[in-house]
């Protein structure tokens, strides 16, 4: 079993916790469940917890607000599109019409997603004048990780610049491909060389359409057959009860607009739509037996058939890695985060590709204080596991990154939720956490290395009187700059469900099932709640001037929210 | 400045028996042990840091080598009696950085990538690849231009390439050889 890394993840307070709340201890009576919201105890363990939690890193603050906000609870906004290969921005005009691939020469190998470098076939020059000379001959894409290359397929290329272009005209084994242009004119010539005799019946090639001829034809033919069967009313009315027909649906919509008008029209009725009946109108067979892929499948084997992950990467679901073709590199996006609630900019990067500053960057990281857990006695067991029903005692640290001195409260239920409540003291709930400073302040200026030196007398004194080795209720274990860290004692639960009966809780009694996966894991719901006072003129210009001095604005400042402890997993006994 | 080092007390190790072939480059730091012979064809490089050991059984390396630093080639630990003919390395095989080689046999113009490893009593086929890190099993047999990459992936390389990379292994010599300084005369 892997090692178990003590986490800290934080409730955002935009999910709706109302429904993901279960009650806590089977004492309570049901008239619990009429209580406020905010009263209850916040279960990790609940389904819908899983939507809400997430580590500090992940987290935003919204300023206006003073909250925080969460992946779930901000809006993106795409800033730019790019290539993350040739790192080039593409208009998002361009993205709308030729899609979220890369159009240049960015492709990626189909067999192992490397990217595919374009290399020539011939053996470069060599001898006097090198350099010079021009290097003819095709090119093939190359993939330098598992040596696939362009030649496998039968592709090989004119020209080592505009891949994609080039790529759009060839079919996998050489064969040219019609471009949408080209198609177009060629269906034209086909259509009338249909109607001055009777029908050519269609080659084998012409059978076999691509998918982007085949939804051409298609919706050529359909478009055509829509202009014929319903040349369109005065106001877009067309007068046809025929079932399947174009024209039931806009007289449909008539009758509730203007039925009158659709009534006296729909007395000259035209001719139903038919459908495609050969390939140059769009019709394509599915056939009927595989037997061509089986026998294909007998052929390549095992080493010849594309992987599921290969084929999903294709666009036209190959089944045979000769049929598989070199994946366009997707675009990615740089988005800026608003906050749902008052539309502020959370964080903006700088718009430009090639450079990875943010403009704003509101993360909760500089907002909130990270709570870090670490075990005051090295654990007994050497497995790391928590000895169930013998008390463990953790260090929670809390770090403070506000310029400003904070006070912190922190609740816990006295049983963890769950089938298995663990014990749970907070020695010192309530404290107060030092201001962050600026870290060249301390190192650099003169009176930072007095005041440095009597805060560590502060907490030498700290240590002398708190005892090291002892924890204290009611008094904090050790404090820094803008640090201080509690003792918090947990008895975890023993994992037992065959015991006395009246040693059960009302849950263990309900629900007597197995051990679920991650039951083991001791969390521990931790309600925080912290008051700072900030400066309000810093924020806010000072122009809201009320006889006040600015510097002495300061604004009473309170954020509260829950968060969990994954402190460890319980031994099974 | 080699002589303000301090210098072991223990008299050094014996040197392997050694056959090089001329114009063969190998550094100064190469470590070379054991007691079984170690042939070195034509035109191959060592690195400083390659350490060869023959301790278990005889190496043999073809011409146009390459043998990266921090790679081992030969037995690790003794073998059991199977696969105890020692390494077979042919010609213009490229040993990468941090390799462990333990093959019968590497066949002509592969490619052992960074910290990749193969096995004892492996045969390696020609003009094969292994990917970084993937790993050949004890007594593996892998046929030619098979490529491993990724974890545990094989594909069969059809390209065709392989003149033009041998060409390119040829070349790579060539200018190592002016960049490393070879002292053959250490070892023999």
């Amino acid at each position: 079993m892997a090692e178990f890394k003590p986490y800290t993840y934080f409730q955002c307070p935009c999910s709706d916790n109302s429904v993901s709340v279960r009650e806590v201890g089977g004492a309570n009576p049901a008239g619990q469940e009429e209580t406020d919201e905010d009263e209850r105890t916040f279960d990790p363990r609940a389904p819908r917890a899983n939507y809400s939690l997430y580590p500090l890193e992940h987290l935003l603050y919204c300023e206006d607000c003073h909250q925080i906000r969460c992946p779930r609870c901000v809006l993106d906004e795409i800033v730019c599109w790019y290539c993350p290969n040739c790192l080039f921005e593409v208009p998002s005009s361009s993205v709308k019409s030729e899609g979220n691939r890369c159009t240049r020469s960015c492709f990626q190998c189909p067999i192992c997603t490397a990217p595919l470098s374009v290399s020539s076939t011939e053996p470069p020059p060599e001898g006097l004048g090198a350099e010079y000379a021009t290097v003819s001959g095709t090119y093939v894409l190359n993939c330098s990780y598992c040596l696939w290359s362009s030649k496998e397929i039968g592709i090989e290329l004119d020209k080592p610049n505009s891949v994609y272009a080039q790529l759009a005209k060839i079919k996998n084994g050489g064969e040219p491909l019609l471009l949408p242009k080209e198609r177009r004119k060629a269906l034209e010539e086909r259509r009338e060389a249909g109607e001055d005799g009777s029908h050519i019946p269609g080659s084998k090639e012409e059978q076999e359409l691509d998918a982007e001829s085949h939804f051409y034809n298609l919706k050529s033919f359909y478009q055509e057959q829509l202009s014929d069967s319903s040349p369109a009313g005065a106001l877009g009315l067309t007068g046809d009860y025929g079932y399947g027909s174009p024209g039931a649906l806009s007289r449909i919509m008539g009758l509730y607009t203007s039925g009158a008008l659709g009534d006296r029209k729909s007395k000259n009725k035209s001719g139903t739509m038919r459908e495609a009946h050969d390939a140059l109108e769009g019709l394509q067979i599915t056939p009927l037996s595989a037997s061509d892929a089986i026998a294909r499948l007998c052929t390549s084997g095992w080493e010849g058939t594309a992987s599921l992950s290969q084929r999903r990467e294709q666009p036209h679901n190959p089944r045979f890695v000769s049929d598989l073709r070199p994946v366009a590199n997707l675009l990615r996006t740089k988005r800026s985060k608003r906050c749902k609630t008052c539309r502020h900019i959370l964080s903006k990067p700088e718009s430009k590709v090639q450079k990875t500053h943010f403009r704003i960057r509101l993360v909760a990281l500089n907002y909130i204080p990270n709570i870090a857990i670490r075990a005051l006695q090295a654990p007994s067991a050497p497995s790391g596991l928590l000895a169930p029903l013998k008390p463990t005692q953790f260090l929670l640290t809390f770090s403070n990154p506000l310029f400003d001195s904070v006070r912190v409260n922190i609740a816990t239920p006295a049983h963890t939720p769950g089938r298995f409540g663990s014990k749970v003291t907070i020695l010192c709930p309530q404290f107060e956490v030092g201001a962050n400073t600026d870290v060249w302040d301390e190192a650099l200026g003169e009176s930072g290395g007095k005041a440095g030196s009597e805060r560590e007398k502060r907490r030498t004194k700290a240590e002398a009187s708190e005892g090291q080795g002892q924890a204290e209720a009611g008094k904090i274990w050790e404090r820094g700059r803008n640090w201080v860290s509690v003792v918090v004692e947990v008895v975890p639960a023993s994992l037992r469900l065959d015991g006395p009966e009246f040693l059960k809780s009302e849950e263990q009694r309900r629900d007597a099932g197995p051990l679920r996966e991650d039951e083991d894991v001791l969390e521990i719901p931790v309600f925080v709640r912290l008051e700072w006072e900030a400066d309000v003129a810093g924020e806010e210009g000072g122009g809201l001037a009320t006889g006040n001095k600015e510097k002495e604005v300061r604004e009473k400042r309170e954020l509260a929210y829950w968060c969990v402890l994954g402190v460890g997993r319980i031994a099974q006994d | 400045m080699s002589s303000l080092k301090r210098a072991s007390t223990a008299p050094p190790a014996p040197k392997p028996p050694v056959h090089f072939a001329p114009a063969l480059v190998i550094a100064d730091n190469a470590a070379l042990t054991g007691t079984n012979l170690i042939s070195i064809g034509l035109h191959t490089i060592i690195h400083p840091r390659a350490k060869l050991n023959s301790t278990y059984g005889p190496i043999t390396i073809g011409s146009n080598c390459i043998i990266s630093e921090r790679s081992q080639i030969g037995f690790q630990n003794p073998p059991s009696n199977s696969h105890s003919e020692g390494v077979f390395i042919e010609n213009g095989v490229v040993i990468e950085t941090g390799a462990i080689v333990e093959a019968r046999k590497v066949g002509e113009g592969s490619v052992v990538e960074v910290n990749a490893r193969i096995g004892k009593g492996a045969i390696l086929g020609k003009h094969c690849k292994v990917g970084a890190l993937c790993e050949v099993q004890a007594g593996e047999i892998i046929g030619d231009f098979t490529v491993l990459y990724a974890d545990g992936m094989r594909r069969v390389d059809r390209a065709g390439i392989e003149d033009l990379k041998l060409k390119m292994v040829g070349r790579q010599t060539e200018i190592l050889r002016k960049l490393i300084p070879s002292n053959p005369t250490k070892f023999q």
